[in-house]
C-alpha cells in the first residue's frame, strides 16, 4: 500500500518534470535576439502559472472537500471563484486606477473568496445533501454573474474588455514580477496545510468523532477556510477563474491512492494538479497554430465529464 | 473510578437526576433503560459532548468540566464508540482503527512502529486482521462495529463509553465484545467501560454490573438479577 503510494507519487513527479521540459524547451522555442528576454518574461511565467495554479487549486479543492465532508466540493462549483470574481470586478470598475495594483487585486480576490467560502459553509450546515449544495453554489455563481453584468453596463468598453479577458482564465496574464508573489502564497498555503494533516485525517470521520479524538475542530475549520480562500483567491486574481481542477484532482487522488491519509493526498494533489494544468497548457500550445483555446474551455472539456461520472457513481 | 454528585443530565430539561453514585474502576458497566429513557443523553454527558445542567462528575483525577475545556486532554482520557459508523470512502479498516491513535500523534499524524504494532495486536484480538485492507464502506455493519471498538481500544484511555456497541453483532461477536471489554478494563489499573445495551440476558449471564435508568433515576445493581432489573424497568416513568 505504502509502496504503491510512493510509486504513484514518484511517477507523477517524473511526469511533471517531463511536461515541464516539453512545455519550456520543446514547444516554446523562440529564435532571435530577444529569445532570452522572451524566455524569462513570458515562457517561464506562463509555466509557473500552470504549475502554481494547478497545485493551489487542487489543494484548495482537497481542503474544501474535507471541510464540507463532501467529495463534490471544490472552489469553482461552490462559487468561491465567483466571490473572488465579483470583488475583482468591483475593483476594476470602481476603484481609481491608482489603486489597481498587486496588493489590491490579490486582497480583493481573497476577500471575495473568503466571503463566498464562509457563506457556502454556513449554507452547508443547513442543507445536508450534495445535490442541494451544488445547486446553491450554482445559483450563487449566477447571482454574482448577474451583478457583474449590471456593473459592466456602467463600465467603459476598455474595462469591460479587461474583465472579459480575465474571466476566460488564462495562464499568460501573470508577469515575471508577479510570479514570486503567487509562488510565495502557494508555498505558504501548502506548508500550512502540511501542519494540518492530523486534523484533516480525523475530520474524515465527521465533526463529533474528530472532537472526540482531541481535534480543535472549530479552529481547524477557520484555518481551512482561510487557506482555501488564500489559494483559490490568489490564483483567481492572477489567472482568472479556472474550473474543475479543484474538484477533479483530489477525487482522482483518492481513487488512485485508495487512502484518506492527507499527507499523501496533499502531496499527490499538488503534483497531479500541476501536471494537469501544465498538460492542458501543452495541449493549448500544440493546438496554437490552428486555434487558440482558453484554458477554461479545455479544463471544462476534460473536467466536466469526469465530475458528471463522479456524481453518477455516488448513487 | 467515576463519581457523580447531584448531577442533572439533559438538554433543555432534566432527563436524569443522579444524587450520588460511585463506579469503581476495573469494571465494565451495562447501561440499561427503556427506549427514550435517556441512555444516549447520559453517554453524551459522560464523554463531555453535553454539559451537565447541575452537579459534577469526576473521572479519577479530572472533573468533567476540566475535560470539556480541553479537547486534547479529554481525548487521552475518554474514548467513545458511537452506535453507528457508516464508513468513509477510501478509508481502510486499518486506517480507521489507526485514527484512534490520533491523540497520541504529532502534527503530521505519522504512526510510529509501536503504534502500528498496537493496532495490529488489537485487530488480531478482534479477528479483524483479514479485513484490515478493506474499504470501510464495504464492511458489514457488524464488522464496522467491531472496528469502532478496536479504534477505541487503541485510543488507550482510562474511560471507554460505548453506545449500543452490540446492536449489529451476531451471537459470537457479542460474546467477543463483552470478553474483550472485560479483558480491557483489567489490562491496566483505573480503567472503566460503560456501554448501553438492550441485551439484558447476556449481561446477566456474564455477571456485568448494571446501571438501570428508570423514573429519571440511575440505580447501580452490582449483582443484578432478572427480577430486580425487570422490577425497576417496569415502574412507570
Amino acid at each position: 500500500m505504502k509502496q504503491r503510494s510512493i510509486q504513484l507519487l514518484t511517477s507523477t513527479g517524473i511526469l511533471l518534470l517531463l511536461l515541464t521540459w516539453v512545455h519550456l524547451f520543446v514547444l516554446q522555442q523562440e529564435e532571435g535576439a530577444n529569445s532570452t528576454l522572451i524566455f524569462w518574461e513570458f515562457q517561464v511565467p506562463r509555466l509557473l502559472s500552470a504549475l502554481l495554479a494547478g497545485a493551489g487549486l487542487s489543494l484548495s479543492g482537497l481542503l474544501m472537500q474535507n471541510l464540507f465532508q463532501n467529495p463534490m466540493a471544490g472552489p469553482y462549483v461552490l462559487g468561491i471563484n465567483s466571490g473572488a470574481s465579483l470583488l475583482i470586478s468591483l475593483l476594476i470598475l470602481g476603484a481609481a486606477p491608482t489603486f489597481l495594483n498587486e496588493l489590491s487585486y490579490v486582497s480583493a480576490a481573497m476577500t471575495g473568496a473568503f466571503l463566498a467560502a464562509s457563506f457556502m459553509f454556513v449554507v452547508s450546515k443547513r442543507v445536508q445533501n450534495i445535490q442541494s449544495l451544488l445547486v446553491i453554489g450554482l445559483m450563487f455563481a449566477s447571482f454574482t454573474g448577474a451583478i457583474e453584468s449590471v456593473l459592466q453596463s456602467f463600465a467603459a468598453p476598455e474595462q469591460v474588455k479587461q474583465l472579459f479577458i480575465w474571466n476566460m482564465g488564462s495562464l499568460q496574464q501573470m508577469s515575471a514580477a508577479q510570479a514570486p508573489w503567487l509562488g510565495t502564497i502557494i508555498v505558504f498555503g501548502i506548508a500550512t496545510t502540511l501542519f494540518l494533516v492530523k486534523g484533516l485525517n480525523a475530520m474524515v470521520l465527521g465533526d463529533a468523532h474528530a472532537i472526540q479524538l482531541g481535534i480543535k475542530v472549530r479552529q481547524l475549520k477557520i484555518v481551512i477556510l482561510f487557506v482555501t480562500a488564500l489559494l483559490a483567491g490568489s490564483i483567481t486574481a492572477y489567472c482568472g477563474p479556472i474550473a474543475f481542477v479543484g474538484l477533479a484532482i483530489p477525487n482522482l487522488a483518492r481513487a488512485l491512492l485508495k487512502t484518506q491519509d492527507h499527507l499523501l493526498l496533499i502531496l499527490f494533489s499538488v503534483f497531479a494538479g500541476s501536471c494537469f494544468l501544465v498538460a492542458i497548457d501543452v495541449l493549448i500550445l500544440l493546438l496554437d497554430p490552428w486555434l487558440s483555446i482558453p484554458v477554461n474551455v479545455l479544463t471544462a472539456v476534460i473536467g466536466a465529464p469526469y465530475v458528471a461520472y463522479l456524481m453518477l457513481r455516488q448513487r | 473510578m467515576i463519581s457523580i454528585q447531584q448531577a442533572q443530565v439533559g438538554y433543555q430539561t432534566t432527563l436524569i437526576d443522579i444524587a450520588q453514585l460511585a463506579l469503581p474502576a476495573g469494571q465494565i458497566y451495562a447501561l440499561i433503560g427503556r427506549n427514550g429513557s435517556g441512555k444516549s443523553t447520559l453517554l453524551q454527558t459522560l464523554i463531555g459532548q453535553l454539559p451537565l445542567r447541575a452537579g459534577s462528575i469526576s473521572f479519577g483525577a479530572f472533573s468533567l468540566t476540566e475535560l470539556q475545556r480541553n479537547a486534547a486532554l479529554r481525548a487521552t482520557q475518554v474514548s467513545y464508540v458511537a452506535s453507528m459508523f457508516t464508513g468513509v470512502e477510501a478509508l481502510t479498516l486499518r486506517a480507521y482503527v489507526s485514527l484512534g491513535r490520533v491523540p497520541h500523534l504529532g502534527a503530521f499524524g505519522r504512526l510510529q512502529a509501536s503504534d502500528l504494532q498496537f493496532v495490529a495486536e488489537v485487530l488480531h484480538a478482534l479477528n479483524l486482521s483479514d479485513l484490515a485492507q478493506k474499504d470501510t464502506r464495504k464492511l458489514s455493519d457488524g464488522e464496522r462495529q467491531l472496528a469502532s471498538l478496536a479504534r477505541a481500544i487503541v485510543q488507550d484511555t482510562p474511560l471507554m463509553v460505548l453506545d449500543e456497541p452490540a446492536s449489529f453483532l451476531d451471537y459470537f461477536n457479542r460474546d467477543l465484545l463483552i470478553d474483550q471489554l472485560q479483558l480491557w478494563v483489567q489490562q491496566k489499573t483505573e480503567r472503566t467501560a460503560v456501554f448501553s445495551s438492550h441485551d439484558i440476558d447476556l449481561c446477566l449471564q456474564k455477571g456485568i454490573p448494571m446501571l438501570v435508568l428508570h423514573q429519571q433515576k440511575l440505580t447501580l445493581l452490582a449483582k443484578p438479577t432478572k427480577q430486580e432489573v425487570m422490577a425497576l424497568l417496569s415502574q412507570n416513568s
